[in-house]
């Protein structure tokens, strides 16, 4: 069984206690997750932490946004999706130069599974479902870039 | 503070819940979420649980009618099913959930038949838990906008 994490330390914290960042402008994260339910709850939960949010189902849309012209400082992304899983969108999205932070979000919880990912050029990497304690060393780690 | 009776009953409730393992930490991190801006946001979540899983069961037991069994399609969707219950913490759904996919790893096509059933119980039990749990808890909120007083 993997570590719930890779890449980040660890930081407790609940939705209660938390404070965003402070940042003159708001962090902007994309969530890229083609499952409604969790999009929504991680669509609540980024925006609780005073971060813009915009939303993306699949990796292509992603990869398309950034060949646009749009950036983000973080992009949550899902592993597997219609079209472009997640591996392939962060493959493509560090071959374009983007270095926004990017960290998966994912139900696999194999090593190999993770690692595949991380490879992909990941910042880190979490198992499903994203929580304060998460979110907080993740926007934490973006502040410190 | 519990000061009415309705109060108290809510709290056992939700007490229960987490108590007799049907719920886990996550489906806390929803009520976290809820707020002026989200106010019915738990309720929502567990209502679009429900409506996908419905799918997803669906999906299931037409895949479990097959022969042979695709026993790796099966897996991708409970794979899905987890993942969900996971995410509204549905801690004995997730558990039945894991067993399914044990059996069909095992390739275990009567143990994934056996398994499944005890996914839709547990999926079946927990709503109507959280039926009554959320039915309560509206009037508490209706006792509440009438009595601001009264509020905990």
């Amino acid at each position: 069984m993997v570590s719930e994490k890779i890449g980040f330390g660890n930081v407790t914290s609940t939705l209660k206690t938390m404070k965003i960042i402070d940042t003159e402008k708001k962090i902007s994260v994309l969530i890229v997750e083609d499952d409604l339910l969790i999009q929504k709850i991680h669509k609540v939960m980024m925006t609780k932490f005073g971060t813009e949010v915009q939303l993306a189902t699949n990796g292509k849309e992603v990869v398309d946004l950034f060949l646009s012209g749009a950036s983000f400082d973080l992009v949550l992304t899902d592993l597997e999706m219609p079209i472009m899983d997640g591996i392939e969108e962060t493959k493509q999205l560090r071959s374009m130069g983007v270095t926004s932070m990017i960290v998966g979000v994912t139900s696999r919880n194999q090593d190999s599974e993770i690692q595949a990912f991380m490879n992909a050029g990941l910042n880190a990497c979490y198992v499903k479902p994203l929580n304060a304690e998460k979110v907080t060393v993740v926007l934490n780690e973006l502040k410190n870039i | 503070m519990e000061r009415t009776p309705l109060h108290r009953r809510v709290a056992y409730m939700r007490r229960c819940l987490f108590d007799q393992g049907y719920l886990d930490e996550q489906f806390v991190q929803l009520e976290d979420l809820q707020d002026e801006a989200n106010p019915n946001f738990v309720e929502e979540i567990v209502t679009l649980f429900y409506t996908d899983s419905a799918r997803l069961i669906h999906n299931i037991e037409q895949a479990l009618q097959n022969r042979p069994l695709d026993f790796n399609r099966l897996d991708d969707y409970m794979h899905q099913f987890k993942g969900s219950s996971s995410s509204i913490g549905a801690k004995k759904v997730k558990s039945e959930c894991t067993q399914f996919r044990e059996h069909c790893s095992a390739r275990n096509a009567e143990g994934c038949i056996r398994s499944f059933q005890q996914v839709k119980q547990e999926h079946t039990i927990l709503r109507s838990k959280l039926e009554a749990y959320f039915h309560w808890q509206r009037k508490l909120d209706k006792q509440t906008e009438s009595y601001p007083e009264l509020a905990a």
